[in-house]
């Protein structure tokens, strides 16, 4: 009984864990590639859940209605770069920061005027509620959004490894000067990254979205730990993102199993805490110093 | 209510080309020129009598904005329906609504803001324990009379003579909860899930002395956070437990959507009689088939009595929505203005106070009306299943106060 509670506990931490990764790791790109953090992130998730259900209204099939929305979310982030990030380009982390933060508030009114304040529920990935592999009852949404988070990264270790696109990408991350004396297209692939990011929030959105419904405010909460996820992994660090995404998943079902329910989101800001005292760097983080 | 789209428009406004913005500009300098022509209309219309004002404090934008949403048709319906008849003292009712962004500090500016307005002479305030608390100082500062609908019993016991309650408290839900669970179901074995805020640990505390009065000791009891995304560890804590039944006073309709769901998943067959947020139409519409079979404790019911029917049938034709609590209540707590200014025949903030404490058995929506001095206005609630989606009244129960 108690076996498979706690491996019910993993299984679900897991999930919401891949949850916070993803919008982790659109995070992640944005600091990488245009230095500055996005706070309309979490809002991306919930644009894309409500684009899913525009394109369902629509009568299309769930697969069609997934892929457009997935294309709309791109179209929606380099649309957000043009209007948030780009006019203020050459301006400090701050202004670009205070920029992405009024958009998010923007988009929370904008949505809300547009699609109704009242939460709407969203049909599963997958045509089925989920196994019973013995006595863990595992979510078919739960299983997707595993999935989907697996190919994600993989994807993205394929594109940043072993693509001349992704090489052109960490170049414009680690040196935008050097990477334009070189010839790289820099405006460019930094509106590559926000699509990119735009689907991947999007994404995360429409997987998490027949759990948690579609509403106004459900990027919000997300957000707040996925970016205690970009922290505890390492501000700026991809492989942290994912690692730091799961682990606040995890840690934050074990604690609320296994010490108190309502204190459930104090552990993952707790362990930012900690992290924070001993490893200000994060994870995998570079020290500050290093990268001077 | 065309100024609440205002600010987006603005915002609006403020994207796109040189050429757009010109013409959106010239566009909405002649709204502006043509707006005394159609205020002139509007106030021919109403026979130049000067409107009373009243305030409306609640959630436009923020987590709980579907409730807000819901509030403002119940409040609208009512000011309109009360207006086609003649208004108030020969005057039509004005609304102002103010939003309190779904939190405590908005809602303290809301009050704050409208407590300013000389010319509003009561106002109908927030659903939430938790936001009443928060400004029952600014009410009381802003003296006139608030209707509100929390319904944590110490809400009306802090000596703020400004506060009416049109909701009946959770010391009566939780004796139904108790009762209806102990004596009709004959469950003994109980689980309370509550949330952490002001109504669901006043509910929570209101819930457990009932049921030691009936000589029950929970075998759980299970606080969590609003907004949690993940109730499994909730789930779990109940099977363990081997509750065969479960009490609940749960604030949002989207937690009690996740919680309806993972029950099921994992297995837990509980019976479930739960406060009124497992009625609300969006708790319906979001857990589907996961709350067939339970039960609501609720002060609204469709159902429940004559003026809940018309009620119903004129929100359905208007909204195409189906009513709940927190259009109900609304609705009432109009007409109890309404109500009280009309007999007081006077918009003095004292006199209408008196008015209200004057009614006797006023018949609403929720119930019968009496208030006593400490501003509760209703003492029964109504007892109803999910049969399949749709919600059937079982039974009203009224207490004596």
């Amino acid at each position: 009984m108690d076996l498979t509670n706690n491996l019910q506990v993993l299984f679900q931490g897991l999930a919401l864990g891949s949850i916070y990764a993803l919008v982790a790791l659109g995070f992640v790109l944005i600091i990488r590639a245009a230095n500055v953090v996005n706070f309309a992130q979490g809002d991306f998730a919930m644009v894309g859940a409500y684009l899913m259900v525009a394109t369902l209204g629509a009568m299309m099939p769930y697969w069609l209605a997934f892929i457009i929305a997935i294309l709309a979310m791109g179209a929606f982030g380099w649309l957000f770069n043009v209007a948030v990030y780009y006019p203020l380009r050459h301006r400090s982390f701050l202004p670009v920061l205070i920029s992405t933060l009024g958009a998010s508030i923007f988009l929370q009114n904008l949505v809300q005027a547009i699609a109704g304040a009242q939460p709407r529920p969203l049909p599963k990935l997958l045509d089925f509620d989920g196994f019973l592999v013995a006595g863990v009852f595992l979510d078919s949404q739960y299983l997707a959004i595993l999935g989907c988070t697996a190919i994600c990264v993989l994807f993205q270790y394929f594109l940043f490894e072993h693509t001349l696109l992704g090489k052109q990408l960490q170049a414009t991350s680690q040196d935008k000067d050097m990477a334009r004396l070189l010839g790289i297209p820099v405006a460019l692939l930094i509106a590559l990254t926000f699509i990119y990011s735009a689907a991947l929030g999007g994404l995360a959105g429409i997987l998490v979205a027949p759990i948690l419904f579609v509403s106004i405010g459900m990027g919000s909460i997300i957000a707040l730990k996925a970016f205690a996820a970009t922290i505890v992994g390492g501000f700026g660090d991809v492989k942290g993102a994912i690692v730091g995404g799961l682990l606040i998943g995890i840690v934050e079902s074990f604690a609320a199993f296994h010490i108190s329910v309502p204190y459930k989101d104090a552990y993952a800001f707790l362990m930012l805490f900690f992290i924070l005292i001993f490893r200000p760097q994060g994870l995998f983080g570079e020290k500050i110093s290093e990268k001077a | 209510m065309a100024f609440n789209h205002f600010p987006i428009r603005w915002q609006a406004l403020s994207v796109g080309t040189d050429v757009e913005c010109m013409q959106r500009r010239r566009r909405s300098i002649m709204l502006l020129l043509a707006l005394p022509l159609l205020m002139g209309i509007v106030a021919q219309d109403i026979h130049a009598a000067e409107p009373i004002k009243i305030g409306l404090v609640s959630e436009i934008t923020g987590a709980n904005a579907e409730a807000g949403s819901y509030t403002i048709n119940g409040t609208k319906l009512a000011i309109d329906m009360i207006n086609k008849n003649g208004g108030v003292l020969g005057r039509p009712l004005e609304l102002v609504i103010e939003d309190n962004q779904s939190t405590n500090p908005g809602t303290v500016l809301a009050f704050s803001k409208l407590g300013g307005d000389k010319n509003i002479v009561a106002m109908i305030g927030p659903i939430r324990s938790t936001q009443v608390q928060a400004a029952s100082p600014a009410i009381a500062k802003a003296a006139i009379p608030v209707m509100i609908g929390g319904t944590d019993p110490s809400l009306t016991k802090v000596n703020n003579p400004w506060l009416f309650r049109c909701r009946p408290n959770d010391s009566f839900s939780s004796r139904v909860v108790a009762d209806f669970g102990v004596n009709t179901l004959k469950l003994k074995k109980w689980a309370i899930v509550h949330s952490t805020d002001t109504f669901g640990s006043g509910g929570k505390k209101a819930l457990e002395d009932e049921l030691k009065a009936l000589g029950v000791t929970p075998v759980l009891v299970q606080g969590y956070t609003n907004n949690s995304q993940d109730f499994t560890p909730v789930v779990l804590a109940i099977k363990k437990s081997g509750a065969e039944v479960i009490g609940s006073y749960m604030t949002n309709s989207t937690d009690l959507g996740i919680l309806a769901k993972q029950l099921r998943q994992l297995g837990v067959s509980a019976t479930w009689i739960g406060s009124a947020t497992i009625t609300t139409d969006t708790a319906i519409k979001l857990a589907g088939d996961a709350l067939h079979g339970t039960y609501g404790i609720a002060d609204f019911s469709a159902d429940a009595n004559d003026a809940a029917k018309a009620f119903a049938a004129a929100y359905r034709a208007r909204y195409k929505l189906e009513p709940d609590v927190y259009s109900g209540w609304a609705y009432d707590a109009t007409h109890v203005i309404a109500q009280a200014i009309a007999a007081s025949k006077s918009t003095r903030p004292e006199d209408i106070r008196k008015g209200i404490l004057g009614l006797k058995d006023f018949k609403g929506v929720e119930g019968n009306f009496n208030f006593d001095e400490s501003g509760d206005g209703l003492s029964g609630y109504n007892v109803l299943r999910n049969d399949k989606g749709k919600l059937v009244f079982m039974k009203h129960v009224e207490f004596k106060r």
